[in-house]
């Protein structure tokens, strides 16, 4: 006697226990109907494993475009710098505090520094004076880097050993008539 | 596209060509006195003089004094060095000529200064753009100013002057 139809698919599936599965193995060796059930069941199975894969593309894509349409676009272009970046609030508060002090420090070091300064003024003449004043052991340094003080000096004067030069102010330049008291 | 650019580009480098060649024409055909007359006819004459003056305000003799001639082309510098026990002075002045036939003076002053053994070394740099005619005296004083105050203290000044003229030839 042939097994019903759901026994038959249980087999087909590999859900029948021994010593039932031997009995029924044994059944369709014998049986041309059970074997053409069995087969009509494995096209059954390979026809659908083929239009699953295709029939879900097209509704996965579908699905894919509806969301973009609603990602708005300049969210998808944004830039590393105007993207934003969520912080938790303490951590937030700490870089904040950090920075300023690294900017505090920076500009009391400066203030401090008293060789150390750039400093541009307009002159009478009409000219323009840039002083800079900066350590001397860092001007050691760029001075080597750019190929020594003394490099192409077509000039030199001697001033005698006995004259003891003490600066009484900052340098300065201008035409001789700005400083009335000198009179060359 | 790429068609339509080439067919811009070869006419641009045929006028570059055509134009390179000109000029190489023109150039060969210049005189050797003459662009070095030409040369000469821009050239100025940048003259440097440093004086140390005593402290006494009303001595106006210079206790030491040189000087230091230098012919240049606009735009070319000329380097001058002032050497002391103490102190040592750049100052290079590069000259520019203007349009209104006047000069604009660029310098730079680079001051190193030792005061004692176990005092600390001083540099100052400073650039200096200044309008100038031709004639006109330049002053700098690279160690400062000084003013009534320091100059009873017995303080040396020194001054460096400088100086452009258009080159003439010696006859």
């Amino acid at each position: 006697m042939c097994p019903d139809r759901e026994i038959l698919s249980a087999y087909f599936d590999g859900e029948i226990a021994a010593p039932w599965e031997r009995e029924i193995a044994a059944h369709v060796a014998t049986c041309e109907l059970c074997r053409e059930r069995l087969s009509r069941m494995e096209e059954t199975r390979s026809l659908l494993k083929e239009e699953e894969a295709q029939a879900c593309r097209a509704p996965m894509e579908r699905v894919r475009r509806r969301i973009l349409a609603h990602v708005p676009q300049e969210r998808q272009r944004l830039s590393a710098w105007r993207r934003q970046v969520s912080l938790p609030l303490p951590v937030a508060v700490l870089a904040a505090a950090l920075l300023l002090t690294f900017g505090i420090t920076l500009a009391v070091l400066a203030t401090r520094s008293t060789m150390g300064y750039i400093r541009v003024t307009k002159v009478p003449a009409g000219g323009t004076e840039y002083q800079f004043a900066v350590p001397y052991d860092k001007v050691e340094a760029l001075l080597k880097s750019m190929g020594g003080a003394d490099a192409n000096i077509e000039s030199v004067m001697t001033i005698p050993k006995n004259v003891k030069l003490v600066p009484v102010g900052e340098p300065r330049m201008g035409k001789a008539n700005e400083f009335p008291r000198k009179k060359p | 596209m790429i068609t339509r650019r080439r067919s811009g580009i070869v006419p641009l480098l045929l006028a570059l060509a055509v134009a390179h060649t000109h000029a190489q024409a023109q150039a060969a055909d210049t005189d050797p006195k003459e662009a070095l007359q030409e040369l000469l006819s821009k050239a100025l004459t940048v003259t440097v003089s440093a004086r140390v003056l005593p402290p006494d305000a009303q001595e106006e003799t210079p206790i030491w004094n040189a000087e230091s001639t230098k012919l240049t082309l606009p735009g070319r510098s000329i380097k001058v060095r002032l050497d002391g026990e103490n102190v040592r002075i750049y100052l290079i002045c590069t000259p520019y000529l203007q349009d209104d036939g006047e000069v604009l003076l660029l310098a730079q002053g680079q001051v190193w200064f030792t005061e004692s053994q176990d005092k600390e070394n001083r540099y100052f740099s400073t650039f200096y753009s200044i309008p100038v005619s031709f004639g006109e005296k330049v002053l700098f004083f690279p160690l400062g100013l000084s003013d009534a105050d320091t100059q009873q203290k017995n303080h040396f000044n020194i001054e460096v002057e400088i100086k452009i003229v258009p080159y003439e030839k010696k006859q």
